[in-house]
């Protein structure tokens, strides 16, 4: 039996039927058709699907539709304003921070809550904060880089 | 300052905005009007025949659209090898038997994901258990279960290239029923120089099996469109033109009537250039249904039937003079590929391909043996063989320099060739920056202070360590080579570059991007060359159908040839464009220079015209004919020289790159963790074209050595593989990332655009050795297996 849920994406209301055993993964991607957040491993194990859920970063693959029933959800589609790209979206580009890009909308969005609840975050904490979000291609190096560089262009 | 205004810079990637706002599509994200989904029903044993198949249930389950086995197909095979020596092994659907548990036996195509998976289920498949082998020894026992007992018979793709050498059976070279491929090679006197050497040792190498982890899952759209006779494909690849013509071939289908298009692919690392079975089970489901079919791969099959790294274990003795000069080296080792040849023949072939470059040794004696067992297949993974080989050359090296009482790299620099040197097969070396790489690395571990129990001689400290310190640190080092582009199908890379009214370009190149930046460097390159901006590049890529044919970004022949090919295109389009000008400009094409977009007149500076207008006037004055530039290269220009993937001769390509990489570790000697703190890895890729790229490859494949040096390690009990998934499966995450120290040395290939070569691949292999060389010279115990774990620390610290 499917169930009406009320969802805001990216500031936009959606009523979507769901089925009880779809994840917010498959909604967003499939139903919604936004496709930028990714599936990787649809166990909770490697990041990709990251979304943010009232503000919170949580693998979207874990998640079951209906349990979001009149939350706000945040996924990269809507990370850039005005097709202005935000502030961490620019210097993942500048500073090489991007190869396959698999698992990049995930990261910006573990790196966005990051830099919310933690504007100047040690390097440590920046590797922790995105500790759950696997990358194959950087070596994770540019990324870090480029997470600091933000947070340091804010704090002037 | 540069001499060069595009490349050399680290420019930021002209795919970056659009994979930072989730807009690049993925091949798991194409979804077609109609689309239908398919899922492979897999063995459940490692070694089975099939008695009878029955799809009955699962045709008639709703939503089922159709079931097929591999009769339907009848005989089809295929492989990643596939030549008179090493005939294809490999079908679509099994037919007589399952070698693996996963091998591939029936396919399903049905309205939804969940429907499809559902049909599985209600596939009976009887099967008749055969006895199985899991490891090389047990499988070259005269005794030992038979994997593969029929010979293969038709036409090899290789002839079908018309690159077809002469064939000898390699069964008539090793009596062994179960083994796949042998390379054999020797130069020098190998006995002879045993007896010149003052000191030798003999030793045995174990090197595990590892998965690629690319973030993307495998995943094939196909789009038949009966009407006009031609299949559409999504693919996840590294190469599209060796795609479409495997496929092809399988499909029975005119090679014209194929297309793969563009998507981008989540990462490759070598597990997405062979030809799968749910590729082919796509193409064949949506040609008998006309209706777009979409099969995407869980995690755990892509960590069980898309290819691992080659678990390899290596007998190697070595004989060294009191000096630190190597005169002898003899290595013989077996290579298990698993259920089916994959790239087994090749690996062998690399085992000493990617790694005879480094030392030159007189006298040397090489024999690899590829087996087949009952465990899941095994292809390319970056470095295809080097991390294992090095991983024992290395570390056996610098046992012998600490008995010799010498400073392992002070052995290293004595050893290493050198620019100008010609290999034993003939390949000159035309650059080669190895001794500047090892002076780079050791500094960037500061290896005179680090060298901690070399400077105490005989006094390794075992246990807590003999000052009582449980942390202990160490350094080590190791050194790898890696090709630039090697012989294989399609040979070359050609390129088109078509300049536009508005005085840009866009650029047409069959290269695919996986993550490396080839659309980025391409575009530098192309842009250099015609005195363009990056910016007024537009690269259209990845799509057979409208790009020129590519030899495809594995081998790492992506800067080297493709690069050559881009610049050969531009070059022709610059060509042209300075001719226009001439013609308009009433002056000699030599009167001409250009700058900015602007063509001027040397000595005039008033009499210019920009490229917009000349583009325009070729409009005018020559037909309409606006101006295309084309280029093509090839690998290795002496077609009579293929490599013999047997004898190991012929020439193996047109440049080696090279790096040095020297770690430093902390071993926690009451738990024997091991954790890398720094990373120097100095490499020689030539010129770089992209710097920041050329950083990025760097510190991705240091990422992935450290891993498969101290974590990574794919676990099989009987075949059946138990760590299939991200959370078993330890690679590197955020917090394992230590300091890192990179550098280039200061090298310029000849024979690449702009001086650059190979980056993409080396630097994974240097990374076994080092670890364990510095885990050595921490605590003063070797570790003879990867990973090293702290299980192996341990016990070793107790022994
Ligand atoms: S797809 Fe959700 S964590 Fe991997
Ligand atoms: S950029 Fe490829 S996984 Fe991170």
């Amino acid at each position: 039996m499917k169930r009406l849920i009320n969802i805001v994406v990216n500031g936009e209301p959606h009523e979507v039927a769901v089925n009880p055993e779809q994840t917010l993964l498959e909604i967003l991607r499939e139903e919604l058709g936004l496709t930028g957040t990714k599936k990787g491993c649809d166990q909770g194990e490697c990041g990709a699907c990251t979304v943010l859920v009232d503000g919170k970063p949580v693998s979207s693959c874990l998640v079951l539709a209906v349990s979001v029933n009149g939350k706000s959800i945040a996924t990269i589609e809507g990370l850039s304003q005005n097709g202005r790209l935000h502030p961490l979206q620019e210097a993942f580009v500048q500073h090489g921070a991007i190869q396959c890009g698999f698992c990049t909308p995930g990261m910006l969005l573990a790196a966005k809550y990051l830099l919310e609840n933690r504007p100047l975050p040690s390097e440590q904490e920046i590797k922790e904060a995105i500790a759950g979000n696997i990358c194959r291609c950087t070596g994770y190096v540019k990324i870090i880089e480029a997470i600091t560089a933000v947070a340091h262009s804010t704090a002037q | 300052m540069s001499k060069y205004a595009v490349v050399g810079e680290g420019l930021p990637r002209i795919d970056g905005p659009e994979k930072a706002t989730g807009q690049a599509k993925f091949t798991v994200d194409i979804k077609l009007p109609g689309m239908l989904y398919g899922k492979i029903l897999r063995s459940p044993y490692p070694h089975a025949r099939i008695i009878s198949i029955d799809t009955s249930a699962a045709e008639a389950l709703p939503g089922v659209k159709a079931v097929i086995t591999g009769k339907d197909i009848g005989e089809v095979r295929y492989a990643f090898v596939d030549t008179p020596r090493y005939p294809a092994d490999e079908r679509p659907l099994a037919i007589d038997k399952v070698r693996y548990i996963g091998d591939e036996v029936a396919a399903v195509a049905a309205v939804s994901e969940a429907v499809a998976e559902e049909a599985l289920g209600l596939i009976k498949v009887e099967y008749e258990v055969l006895p199985a082998v899991f490891t090389p020894e047990e499988a070259i026992k005269p005794t030992a279960a038979v994997i593969h007992e029929n010979s293969l018979e038709g036409t090899s793709a290789w002839e079908e290239w018309g690159a077809a050498g002469r064939s000898h059976d390699y069964r008539a070279e090793v009596d062994i029923d179960n083994a796949s491929a042998r390379s054999a090679i020797s130069f020098g006197d190998v006995e002879e120089g045993f007896r010149q050497a003052d000191h030798i040792r003999e030793d045995s190498f174990d090197a595990a099996a590892t998965a690629h982890c690319a973030l993307e899952p495998h995943a094939a759209v196909a789009s038949y469109d009966p009407v006009n006779g031609k299949l559409d494909l999504w693919l996840s690849t590294m190469g599209i033109f060796l795609k479409r013509f495997v496929l092809s071939k399988a499909l029975k289908m005119p090679i014209s009537k194929v297309r793969v298009r563009h998507s981008y692919v989540g990462g490759a690392f070598g597990g997405k250039i062979d030809v799968f079975p749910y590729e082919f089970c796509a193409a064949y489901l949506s040609m008998k249904l006309g209706r777009p079919v979409k099969i995407e791969l869980d995690r755990e099959e892509v960590f069980t039937t898309t290819r691992q790294r080659h678990p390899i274990s290596i007998k190697i003795k070595t004989g060294i003079k009191k000096d630190g000069t190597i005169v002898a080296q003899d290595i013989k080792l077996y290579a298990d590929n698993g259920g089916y040849r994959g790239s087994g023949a090749i690996v062998v072939f690399l085992c000493h391909g990617f790694s005879f470059p480094v030392y030159n040794i007189p006298n040397y004696r090489y024999e690899g043996i590829a087996v087949y067992t009952n465990n899941p297949i095994r292809g390319p993974q970056r470095g295809h063989g080097a991390p294992q080989v090095r991983f024992a050359i290395d570390s056996q090296l610098d046992m012998i320099a600490r008995e010799l009482g010498l400073d392992p790299v002070e052995v290293m620099l004595k050893n290493v060739r050198h620019k100008g040197d010609v290999l034993p097969n003939g390949d000159k070396l035309n650059s080669c920056g190895l001794s500047d790489a090892i002076r780079g690395a050791a500094q960037g571990v500061n290896w005179t202070v680090g060298r901690s129990q070399l400077n105490k001689g005989e006094d390794c400290a075992k246990g807590s360590g003999r000052d009582g310190a449980r942390f202990r640190r160490g350094v080590g080092m190791s050194l790898c080579s890696m090709f630039s582009g090697a012989m294989y199908y399609p040979f070359a890379s050609a390129a088109m570059i078509k300049l536009h009214d508005d005085g840009s370009a866009t650029l047409f190149t069959g290269s695919q991007e996986l993550g490396q930046g080839i659309y980025t460097t391409l575009g530098q390159v192309a842009a250099e060359e015609l005195g363009i901006g990056l910016d007024d590049i537009r690269v259209v890529a990845g799509d057979t159908e409208i790009t020129p044919i590519d030899l495809g970004s594995f081998l790492s022949g992506g800067a080297l040839v493709t690069g050559n090919a881009v610049k050969l295109a531009a070059a022709d389009a610059r060509r042209q464009l300075l001719e226009v000008a001439a013609e308009i400009l009433e002056v000699k094409v030599e009167d001409l220079n250009y700058r900015n977009k602007q063509i001027f007149v040397k000595g005039n500076l008033d009499k210019s015209i920009s490229y917009a207008k000349a583009i325009q006037g070729s409009v005018f004055r020559k037909n309409g004919n606006p101006i295309i530039g084309t280029g093509s290269y090839k690998g290795n220009p002496e077609t009579d020289r293929y490599p013999s993937l047997a004898k190991a001769k012929g020439l193996f390509t047109s440049a080696y790159g090279f790096c040095a990489q020297a770690v430093e570790v902390e071993v926690d000697t009451l738990t024997g963790k091991v954790k890398v703190l720094k990373a120097s890895t100095f490499h020689d890729c030539g010129f770089p074209l992209n710097k920041t790229i050329v950083e990025g490859q760097v510190e991705g494949c240091v990422s992935m050595g450290m891993g498969q040096a101290l974590s990574e390690e794919i676990v099989l009990e009987k075949g059946q593989l138990f760590n299939a998934s991200f959370l078993n499966y330890r690679l590197p995450i955020a917090t394992d990332t230590p300091e890192t120290k990179d550098g280039l040395v200061d090298s310029l290939e000849p024979n690449g655009p702009f001086g650059a070569k190979e980056v993409g691949e080396g630097a994974v292999a240097g990374m076994l050795a080092a670890v364990a060389n510095a885990v050595n010279d921490a605590v003063g115990v070797r570790i003879y297996s990867t990973p090293i774990t702290p299980d192996k620390v341990l016990s070793a610290l107790q022994g």
